[in-house]
């Protein structure tokens, strides 16, 4: 089994006296996709904030390759290589589409107010070849032509995919999806499957909080499965189906979904 | 004379402008303390070059600078407050409460000025800054009145030039991100109070230097001057000419200062009602605003994206494929390798076809 590079431990929070996640412990191994489910509650989105850094717990350890993030803000996480998305596409919706996986690229070293000022030209120079790379990934999510549309014109379909080609131009370590799949049709699905898998074959580790199990089930190497904020099962799709306690949370009353 | 006047007046607003659009427009955030950094600006600049005060006159320092390293240093401190209330504001407030705090900042500032008479001598303000230069330059009053504007609209130019590098450049982009969704922002690793920050400070450094180029322009400044109707006109001229765009800020000041209040001079202003005039003005910049927003958001320039032009290959490529787009039937371009180098960015795959799965996706 390889390394660990996502270890959860003893995760809690609460909100009010109820706990969205109690106790939670599990961890991700390095290059794998690993499916995150349970149903409505069960605290799946709470984790993915609180590895983030968009929130924080009231107990527990994370730690990212090592390193432990609790107490660290969102950018700062996401400097160290973690992307994750939300529920809905957050697209920056007045930038154009090229402008939004440019953003994706995360070139800090040039958003400097004074290099801004001072090195322009050679800024402007030098973006040239990252815009290259950006158009290579438009055209991979079919979004090539609409490279100079306001990201607010395009369709739900296309933010979708628009948020894939952030990620993908984010050249992130671990990836985290928050139920990728919601109000998607099949066409595009099938799309999205694909670029989960391809970011497996690139060697990144993502993570899928998502209700669709036929879709975890063709693309995730192993699930969790949360229910009531705490960690009931966690292992190959294929052995939960035996599992009672998942059946008995999730799967048996999920399954007509499909 | 007189247009000189009113050109020199819109130019220095136009300055102002350009530094609240980089921190409302980019930055969105709706700043209510922005024309006390002016007001601030103005008073320091009369402090530090007119000397000292004759009683029962009375007001800090007193200095005797030359009139350009005051603003210099009028900058500074404005630059210093702006500082301390964008680290108090701009850290976890946004929208109205960050409008509000802003506007208790400059009320306080406000209220200090106008009560605490060592400072700038209370209600009374200061004056004294007449012409700075003008005998050294050897000018007439007018053609001193000349020159300053010349000066100004060099100036604005400057900003203009500063402001419009700015806004193409990879921090406007990143500044503009955060004002879009500062939660994806911060999810792609930008620190969204740092970048908010720096844009307040640059906005509140022009609002600085406007000051001291407004002391040399009324030469005398008191709290009437800094009233916050003031600052709702310089909203109004971003949101007609376009928020967000610095060539439309400019254009929006000039229609609205030189358009909009040389047009309402002639309202008619009965001996009984001094005040009818200035009043049905604003009720009249109010009307625009509204107007504006329910027309034409946007403004009259829109703010426009750096766009992306196709490099050479790729425009070939694409002319080519026009008529290859008849016969391609269902090419995909999945297969395209996901980590491509892209030296050329024009992989052989033919352009998606039209009416791709990719438009019809569900609400999301």
């Amino acid at each position: 089994m390889s390394a660990a590079l996502l270890e959860i431990e003893d995760l809690t929070k609460s909100f009010g006296g109820v706990y969205a996640v109690r106790n939670c412990t599990f961890s991700v191994p390095e290059g794998q996709v690993i499916g995150l489910i349970g149903p409505n509650g069960a605290g799946k989105s709470t984790v993915v904030d609180l590895v983030s850094g968009f929130g924080r717990p009231d107990s527990g350890s994370i730690r990212f390759a090592g390193e432990p993030l609790v107490g660290k803000r969102p950018d700062v996480i996401s400097r160290l290589g973690l992307i994750r998305t939300f529920q809905t596409p957050r697209e920056w919706r007045n930038l154009t589409v090229m402008d939004n996986v440019l953003l994706a690229r995360r070139r800090f070293a040039d958003e400097s107010f004074w290099l801004s000022l001072t090195r322009a030209r050679r800024i402007r120079r030098e973006e040239e070849a990252e815009r290259a790379i950006v158009r290579s990934i438009l055209e991979r999510f079919q979004l090539a032509e609409l490279k100079n549309e306001f990201a607010v014109r395009l369709s739900g379909g296309q933010k979708r995919l628009l948020e894939f080609a952030r990620i993908a131009a984010a050249e992130a370590r671990l990836i985290i999806l928050d139920e990728p799949m919601g109000g998607v049709n099949p066409v595009l699905g099938a799309r999205i499957g694909e670029a989960v898998r391809q970011f497996a074959v690139e060697g990144k580790t993502v993570i899928v909080v998502e209700h669709n199990l036929p879709f975890i089930e063709r693309t995730c190497h192993q699930v969790v499965v949360m229910d009531l904020g705490e960690v009931i099962a966690q292992g190959p799709f294929s052995g939960l189906r035996g599992n009672p306690r998942v059946v008995d949370a999730y799967l048996g009353m999920d399954q007509s979904h499909g | 004379m007189y247009w000189v006047s009113v050109f020199t007046e819109a130019g220095i607003f136009a300055i102002l402008a350009l530094g609240l659009d980089v921190i409302w427009g980019w930055g969105g955030d709706f700043d209510l303390a922005f024309y006390g950094y002016l007001a601030l600006g103005s008073y320091l600049t009369f402090v530090l070059t007119i000397g000292r005060p004759t009683p029962p006159v009375q007001y800090i320092l007193g200095w005797h600078l030359p009139v350009l390293a005051a603003i210099v240093v009028a900058m500074v401190v404005v630059v210093g407050l702006a500082a301390v209330i964008g680290a108090i504001a701009l850290r976890n407030l946004r929208d109205i409460y960050f409008a509000v705090t802003t506007l208790g900042a400059v009320s306080a500032l406000y209220l200090i000025v106008e009560n605490y008479t060592p400072l700038f001598d209370g209600y009374n303000g200061v004056y004294g800054l007449i012409n700075p230069g003008q005998s050294a330059l050897n000018l007439t009053y007018n053609g001193y009145r000349i020159v300053f504007l010349v000066i100004v609209l060099a100036l604005l130019f400057l900003a203009y030039l500063l402001v419009q590098r700015l806004s193409r450049s990879p921090f406007g982009r990143m500044l503009r991100a955060v004002r879009e969704d500062e939660r994806a922002a911060a999810a792609y690793g930008r620190k969204v109070f740092w970048a908010k920050y720096r844009a307040y400070l640059f906005g509140a450094a022009l609002a600085g230097l406007t000051g001291g180029l407004f002391a040399i322009f009324i030469s005398a400044f008191n709290p009437s001057a800094w009233t916050p109707q003031e600052l709702l006109v310089i909203y109004a001229a971003i949101l007609v000419g376009g928020r967000g765009n610095p060539r439309g800020v400019i254009l929006g000041v000039f229609v609205v200062y030189i358009g909009f209040i040389e047009l309402t001079r002639f309202l008619p202003s009965p001996a009984s009602r001094p005040d009818f005039g200035p009043a049905m003005r604003q009720i009249l910049i109010g009307l625009m605003i509204i107007l504006m927003l329910r027309f034409r958001p946007e403004g009259l320039f829109r703010e426009r994206p750096g766009l992306d032009r196709a490099p050479r290959s790729a425009r070939r490529r694409l002319s080519g494929s026009i008529g290859a787009l008849a016969t391609a039937s269902a090419g995909s371009t999945d297969a395209t390798p996901t980590s491509a180098p892209a030296a050329t960015a024009a992989p052989p795959a033919p352009p998606a076809p039209a009416g791709s799965a990719a438009d019809e996706g569900g609400p999301g």
